[in-house]
C-alpha cells in the first residue's frame, strides 16, 4: 500500500515541478529571444548605413575634389590660345593662378600635338622631352581627358596626373598637371570607425592608391581582392574574411570621376561588439533566470508535496479514528444486546439459587442434612451468590456505557471538584507511597457536566494510575498529577499524569475497547476506560492517552465549558 | 385483612416458575401470566394485590398493560420490572401509575419488600374507597 501511495507523490511532484519550471521559461527565453533579434537587426542596420554613408560621403568628396581640379585646368584651357599658353612669362602667371585654385597642383606642362613637352612649370626640367609614345598622352588625344593612377614620383610623395586635350583649326595641344593627392589621401586615411574601421582607395587592377592603416602600403596589391566587380554606380555592402582570415564588413563604391574603388570596412567582431556584450548578457540572464526558476520551482514544489503529505497524513489518522470511534459505537450496542440477554438467564439463576437456598436451610432445621455435606452446599451456594454478582455487575456496567439517561449537568468548579476527589482517594495513595499533586490554573473556567458521571471518570482513571503507579514502583516514589487549565473556545482541559508503568503501544490501541484488560482475571472487567469513554462523549467532550513503558502515562480531557463561567473569566483575563 | 395476592408477569416461563415456588414458600399468594394477554384474561377472575409487570414483553409490553391494568382496575397496585436498559420505560411506567420498580437482576427479598409497600399502599387506598362508600352508598362496587 505505500508504494503507490510513494508514485503518487512522484508524479505529483513531476507535473507540478514540469509546470513550475515550463510556464515562466517559455516568456522568458520568448522575450530574451524577441529582443536578442531585434537588437540584431537594428545594430546590423544601423552599422551598415551608417558605412554606406561614409563611403557615400567620402565619394562625392574625392569625386569632387577630382571634378574641381578637372574644372581648374579645362578653365586655362579654354581661355588661353595655344600662344598664350606657350608665351613663358603668361604661362608663370597661369601656373601660379592655378596653384591659387588649388596647392594641390604641383607642376603643369603644355604638349604639342606629337608629344613633345613645349612649356614646363614646376620643380624639374622636363621641356623637349618626347611624350608621343606614352600610354597617357595616346589616351588623351582620344578622351580628350585623362586621370592617372598614384603614382610616386621622384619625391616620393603619391601623386597623380589630369591631362585635357584642345583642338582649334586644325591645331591640337594637351596641358597636363601633377596633383599631390595627399587632400584626398588624408581624407580616406583619417576615416576611423570602432577599434578597426578604416577607409582606402583601389584602382581597376586592385592596387592600393591610399596607404590602408592595418597594413597594406601604397601602390601595393590589395591582398583581399574586393576590386573584382564591374565599375558600376551605388554603394555594395559585404562581409568577407580578408587575406588573414579575420572577418570584415566591407561597403564598396566606384569613384564617377575615375576608375577607383573606394572601400570602407570593419572587422565584424568590431562592429557588432555590443551585440557580443548583448549576447553574453542574455546568455547570463538566461543561466542564472534558469537557475533561479529551478531552483524556486523545486523548493516550492517540495513545500506543496510536504504540505499534502501532512494533509494525507491527518486525513488518514482522523479516518482512523473515525473507524475506532464507530467500531466501539458498534460494539458498545452489540455489548448493550449482549448485556441485555445476559441478565433474564442471570434473573433466573439468582432466583433459583435463592430457591435452593430456601430449600437447603428449611432442609437443615428438619435436620435432614448431615454436616459436611451441609457445609459444601452452603459454601457451593455462596460460590455462586458471588459469580451471579460478578456476571450482573459486568451485565450493569455495559448497560451504562449504552444508556442514554438525562444527565443532571450543572456548573461545575473544577479546582473544589478536583480537591474533593483528591481527598477521597488520599488515604489509598498514601499507603501506597504516591504523591499527590494538583495543578490549578485560575483561570481555569466552570465545567457544565453531570458531577456523578465526572467523578465516575476520574476515580476510574485515579485507580487505573494508582494500580500502574504500584505495579511499578512498589510502596514508594509514586506520582500522581492532576492538572487544570483553560483550553481554546472556553474549554476545560484537565490531564491526569502518572509515572506508572505505563502502557505498551499495542495495548495503547486497544485501550477504550470493552473487555479489554491487562489485569488478572476477576480483577478487572475491561470495562472501566470504556464507560469512561462514553460518557465524556456524551458530555461532548474528547479523551486522549499518551503513553510511554516505564515512563508513565497520561489522560488528557477536553470538556465543555459553561457560559457563565466564559463570561465570568473574561474580565479577569482582561 | 385480606392475605396478599400477587400476579407475576414475566415472558421468561423459568423465572415465573422460581419466583412463584420461592413467594409461595414465603407464604404468598402468586398467580402467574406469561404475557400481557393472559395477565388481563386472568385479572378478570381472580382477585389481586399487586401486580409485578416486566416492562420488556413481546406482544403487548409492559406500559401498554400497565394502562391496561390501571383503566380497568386503579386499585390494583403496580410495580414494574426493568432492565438496566430500560429505565426510561419504567419512569414512563410511574407516570402512568405505576407504584413502583424493581431493576434486575431482582433480590426475592427486595422483590417480597416492594411488593409488601405495595399491598400497604392498596390497603389504604381500599380502606379511603371504603369510607367514601359508607358516606355515599350509591357509587359502584
Amino acid at each position: 500500500m505505500a508504494f503507490p501511495e510513494k508514485d503518487k507523490y512522484t508524479g505529483m511532484r513531476r507535473m507540478i515541478l514540469f509546470c513550475m519550471i515550463l510556464v515562466p521559461v517559455i516568456p522568458f527565453i520568448a522575450v530574451l529571444g524577441i529582443g536578442y533579434y531585434h537588437f540584431k537587426t537594428s545594430l546590423e542596420t544601423s552599422t551598415l548605413a551608417t558605412m554606406n554613408r561614409i563611403v557615400e560621403d567620402h565619394r562625392q568628396m574625392i569625386d569632387g575634389f577630382l571634378r574641381e581640379r578637372r574644372g581648374d585646368l579645362a578653365f586655362i584651357l579654354n581661355t588661353n590660345s595655344y600662344a598664350d599658353l606657350t608665351d613663358p612669362a603668361r604661362f608663370y602667371n597661369l601656373f601660379t593662378q592655378l596653384q591659387r585654385f588649388s596647392n594641390a597642383f604641383v607642376d603643369l606642362g603644355v604638349f604639342d600635338q606629337d608629344g613633345i613637352h613645349v612649356m614646363y612649370q614646376g620643380p624639374y626640367r622636363l621641356v623637349g622631352i618626347d611624350y608621343g609614345k606614352e600610354e597617357w598622352f595616346r589616351h588623351v588625344l582620344q578622351e580628350g581627358y585623362y586621370i592617372s593612377d598614384i603614382f610616386l614620383g621622384f619625391r616620393r610623395i603619391p601623386h597623380f596626373v589630369i591631362a585635357l586635350k584642345r583642338e582649334e583649326s586644325g591645331k591640337t595641344w594637351v596641358i597636363r598637371a601633377t596633383i599631390d593627392s595627399y587632400v584626398f589621401n588624408e581624407l580616406v586615411e583619417k576615416v576611423r570607425i570602432g577599434k578597426t574601421g578604416e577607409a582606402y582607395i583601389l584602382n581597376s587592377q586592385g592596387i592600393f592608391q591610399t596607404a590602408r592603416r592595418s597594413g597594406g602600403n601604397l601602390l601595393a596589391k590589395d591582398p583581399d581582392d574586393v576590386h573584382e566587380t564591374k565599375p558600376q554606380p551605388g554603394v555594395r555592402t559585404f562581409i568577407r574574411k580578408d587575406a588573414r582570415g579575420d572577418e570584415f564588413l566591407f561597403a564598396t563604391t566606384w569613384l564617377q570621376e575615375k576608375e577607383w574603388l573606394l572601400v570602407v570596412r570593419q572587422e565584424t567582431a568590431d562592429a557588432f561588439k555590443s551585440l557580443r556584450s548583448a549576447t553574453f548578457m542574455i546568455i547570463l540572464i538566461m543561466i542564472l533566470g534558469g537557475v533561479t526558476i529551478t531552483v524556486l520551482a523545486y523548493t516550492l514544489t517540495r513545500q506543496i508535496i510536504r504540505r499534502m503529505q501532512r494533509i494525507d497524513v491527518e486525513k488518514q489518522q482522523l479516518g482512523r479514528q473515525l473507524v475506532r470511534a464507530t467500531r466501539l459505537a458498534e460494539l458498545g450496542q452489540m455489548a448493550a444486546g449482549f448485556a441485555h440477554e445476559i441478565n433474564n438467564p442471570l434473573q433466573i439463576m439468582k432466583s433459583d439459587r435463592a430457591l435452593i437456598e430456601m430449600i437447603f436451610s428449611d432442609l437443615k432445621k428438619k435436620g435432614i442434612l448431615l454436616e459436611p455435606d451441609a457445609k459444601d452446599l452452603k459454601e457451593t451456594l455462596a460460590q455462586l451468590k458471588l459469580q451471579i454478582e460478578r456476571c450482573s455487575k459486568i451485565t450493569q456496567a455495559i448497560l451504562e456505557f449504552g444508556r442514554k439517561s438525562e444527565p443532571t449537568e450543572q456548573d461545575v468548579d473544577v479546582g473544589a471538584f478536583i480537591s474533593q476527589l483528591t481527598s477521597m482517594i488520599s488515604e489509598k495513595a498514601s499507603v501506597q507511597g504516591i504523591r499527590l499533586k494538583k495543578e490549578i490554573s485560575e483561570q481555569t473556567p466552570l465545567l457544565r457536566a453531570d458531577p456523578s458521571q465526572l467523578q465516575q471518570v476520574f476515580l476510574n482513571l485515579f485507580n487505573n494510575a494508582i494500580d500502574a503507579i504500584t505495579e511499578r514502583h512498589g510502596c514508594e516514589g509514586g506520582e500522581l498529577l492532576v492538572q487544570a487549565g483553560p483550553d481554546t473556545d472556553g474549554r476545560v482541559r484537565i490531564s491526569v499524569k502518572d509515572n506508572g508503568a505505563g502502557i505498551s503501544t499495542e495495548n495503547l490501541k486497544k485501550i477504550f475497547a470493552p473487555f479489554f484488560t491487562t489485569k488478572p482475571p476477576g480483577k478487572g472487567t475491561g470495562l472501566g476506560l470504556y464507560v469512561c469513554y462514553g460518557i465524556i462523549e456524551g458530555m461532548g467532550g474528547t479523551m486522549e492517552v499518551e503513553s510511554q513503558r516505564g515512563v508513565g502515562t497520561a489522560f488528557v480531557l477536553n470538556l465543555p465549558g459553561s457560559d457563565a463561567g466564559q463570561t465570568q473569566c473574561e474580565p479577569k483575563e482582561s | 385483612m385480606d392475605k396478599m395476592r400477587l400476579m407475576l408477569v414475566d415472558d421468561e416461563e423459568g423465572f415465573l416458575l422460581t419466583t412463584k415456588k420461592l413467594l409461595e414458600r414465603k407464604g404468598i399468594q402468586v398467580t402467574t401470566a406469561a404475557s400481557g394477554h393472559e395477565a388481563l384474561e386472568k385479572l378478570v377472575g381472580e382477585s389481586v394485590h399487586v401486580v409485578i409487570l416486566d416492562v420488556k414483553m413481546p406482544g403487548m409490553d409492559g406500559v401498554a398493560v400497565l394502562k391496561a391494568v390501571k383503566s380497568r382496575y386503579p386499585l390494583v397496585q403496580v410495580v414494574m420490572l426493568t432492565g438496566h436498559g430500560t429505565v426510561e420505560s419504567a419512569l414512563e411506567g410511574l407516570r402512568s401509575g405505576a407504584t413502583d420498580y424493581l431493576m434486575k437482576p431482582i433480590d426475592i427479598d427486595e422483590l417480597i419488600a416492594k411488593a409488601e409497600e405495595a399491598f400497604v399502599r392498596w390497603q389504604i387506598m381500599e380502606g379511603k374507597i371504603r369510607v367514601a362508600e359508607g358516606k355515599a352508598p350509591d357509587k359502584k362496587q
